[in-house]
């Protein structure tokens, strides 16, 4: 079972974050994966790992969804580390049928036969977790039990900017462990409670404990869905999601203190400042890519 | 004769594995083991009583119990055990023990509680602010129309909505709220207001930032049964186009079974070249979803008798 704790950020050690450039999916990720986790000397021998990628909806070209190939070699990857087990899960919010989306990204093609390694999060058993942050009008929220009882989560979500939030990385990524079953398709709920105050709800009571983020293909525009597909090369990874989706946002040209969620999180659950960032690596000036951003967000962009 | 392979499949497969993942308390859970939750139960009884010959009785005389015990003080029922507020699958219970002997009054109890739920978004004060907002172009939509949402207190969605219309469509008047025609006119409209552009239904964004929708199956076909007393209006024949086109681009068991009722209730062929659920079942055992399992085992059940308003309650289960 995974530690909920949470630690006041001016108590947290400074964050790794590695940016890795890779041109596209057919390069050995699960070598670049291996070198870059080998640096955070993870806690994963004999424990059960969930990977959390983001699946959003049918995606045959393989644009809005993370990729297949991404969270097969950090599979690969964290089987090699010594955990236990390592599971698959999401709970697409716009439509219940997962198993049409898993096919539709060719999930199986990558990791094998699904049956007892992916986890339909949307239909999983739930468990009442009261919201210890308050952020939102949420107070309390049932959540899959798979979540809340592995050892260690990562997040693993693509580079994309979005229609509501702004940007849409490792922290809202978490809108997918919200069940379906229990709140609908979309979780609608969560954007009655205010999608920034739920973000940071639904980050404290599940944090994960490791961000991957599929920057080789993003999406820029009117993400997460509708939005122009955007080829940025990168992988970005670190051990503080909220130091990786600062590091994110400042690569797709955006200041992470000027979206609202992220701004917040600052305070609890992450470093947002570059001084407390150990960035390794690329530099980030120089896979810098700017991404454009619907009118109502241009005020994020750092130009 | 060659027996059907698709109804051998449901007979092998699909009923077997719905009577072994039944639990002690009579309800099912999501998959074989997990807690008993009142969507899947619903869908499970459903599928037993039409398709498993002869349906077991006993197996479904618990499910109805574990039905009624979940029920809320207030009608309405919960999406998991420990909830205390009902939701959406409050339809999908009164739409089942609507034919089940002993259940009226937690039926005319689920169908108040139900014509009581208006969403949130569409209330007379927030139509005033939102004609104000500079969001309304973002995602335009007839707010006058008012159907029903996920939970209470949120807005209105196409497959609630549809479960909802459903549901009462095959209450008789005596179980009806006074509010239910009003209800059923405005969210009937509210459906056709969110039809995506070209035909089918997504989740209820027909066009956000300009960009026309995607639509969905599992909405499309809950939407066209909600709509299906209106075969030839031009919405449905557009939604059920969409339908059969899509038909080859269906990867999932859950999407095929819904595909397959939603056609054999507007009375067009299946065609041949479909994909099979048995092929589907092999790729991934429809990820063990209990539910699908049901959808199977009714899309292969025959004539939609168990979505004919008539003939339930004559046919009590």
């Amino acid at each position: 079972m995974r530690e909920q704790t949470l630690v006041p950020t001016f108590q947290r050690p400074p964050s790794k974050v590695v940016i890795r450039r890779v041109a596209d999916y057919e390069q050995d990720l699960f070598f670049l994966l291996q070198e870059s986790l080998a640096i955070f000397n993870l806690p994963v021998k004999d424990k059960t790992v969930l990977l959390k990628p983001n699946l959003v909806g049918l995606d045959p070209l393989g644009v809005m969804n993370t990729h297949p190939a991404v969270v097969a070699a950090a599979r690969e990857c964290f089987l090699r580390l010594g955990a236990a087990q390592v599971l698959i899960g999401d709970g697409p919010a716009m439509d219940r049928d997962t198993e049409a989306i898993v096919e539709s990204v060719r999930l199986r093609d990558y990791t094998g036969p699904l049956a007892g390694s992916f986890v339909d999060l949307n239909v999983d058993d739930v468990e009442r977790v009261v919201l210890a942050t308050h952020a939102s009008r949420l107070n309390e929220l049932y959540l899959p039990k798979t979540v809340l009882g592995v050892d260690f989560l990562v997040s693993m979500p693509k580079l994309k900017t979005h229609h509501w939030a702004g940007v849409t990385l490792s922290l809202k990524n978490m809108f997918g462990i919200v069940p379906g079953s229990c709140y609908g398709w979309p979780k609608n709920v969560l954007h009655w409670a205010g999608i920034h105050r739920a973000i940071l709800d639904i980050n404290a009571a599940a944090r994960p404990d490791f961000a991957i983020v599929d920057g080789i293909m993003g999406m820029e525009g009117n993400g997460p869905i509708q939005g122009t597909p955007k080829a940025s090369g990168v992988l970005i990874l670190g051990n503080d999601p909220v130091a990786v989706d600062a590091t994110c946002c400042r690569i797709m040209g955006l200041v992470p203190e000027r979206v609202q969620y992220l701004s917040a999180a600052a305070t609890l659950l992450g470093h947002l400042k570059p001084d407390k960032i150990q960035q390794l690596g690329e530099s980030l000036e120089s896979v810098r890519i700017p991404f454009a951003v619907l009118r109502e967000f241009r005020t994020l962009a750092d130009n | 004769m060659e027996p059907d392979p698709e109804k051998s499949f449901v007979q092998e497969v699909c009923l077997p594995f719905l009577l072994r993942t039944q639990n002690a308390n009579g309800g099912w859970g999501f998959q074989a083991q997990s807690e008993s939750r009142v969507e899947p139960t619903c869908w499970a009884l459903r599928a037993l009583h039409a398709a498993a010959v002869p349906p077991p009785e006993e197996a479904m005389a618990r499910g109805f119990r574990f039905l009624r015990a979940s029920q809320l003080a207030d009608g309405s029922w919960p999406s998991t055990s420990g909830e205390r507020r009902g939701c959406w699958v409050t339809s999908l219970c009164c739409w089942l023990l609507l034919a089940e002997k002993d259940s009226s009054v937690s039926v005319a109890a689920g169908l108040q509680w139900l014509c009581r739920d208006w969403p949130r978004d569409t209330a007379p004060w927030r139509r005033i602010l939102s004609k104000l907002s500079p969001q309304r172009k973002l995602h335009p939509v007839n707010d006058s129309y008012r159907g029903w949402g996920w939970t209470p207190g949120t807005s209105s969605w196409v497959e609630p909505t549809s479960f909802a219309l459903i549901s009462l469509e095959h209450a008789g008047s005596r179980v009806l709220p006074s509010n239910a025609r009003q209800r059923r006119e405005l969210a009937t409209a509210m459906l056709y207001d969110r039809m995506c552009p070209g035909g089918g239904w997504n989740c209820g964004n027909p066009r956000v930032y300009g960009v026309p929708g995607e639509p969905l199956v599992v909405p499309t076909v809950w939407a066209l049964i909600a709509l299906r007393h209106d075969p030839a209006r031009q919405e449905n024949i557009e939604s059920m186009d969409w339908l059969e086109r899509n038909l080859t681009n269906i990867r999932s068991g859950g999407s095929l079974a819904l595909t397959r009722i939603c056609l054999d209730t507007y009375g067009r062929r299946w065609p041949v070249s479909a994909p099979t659920l048995r092929d589907l079942y092999e790729r991934n055992e429809f990820l063990g979803n209990v539910q699908v399992a049901a959808w199977s085992s009714l899309a292969m059940s025959g004539p939609s008798q168990w979505l004919n308003a008539n003939a339930a309650p004559a046919k009590a289960i």
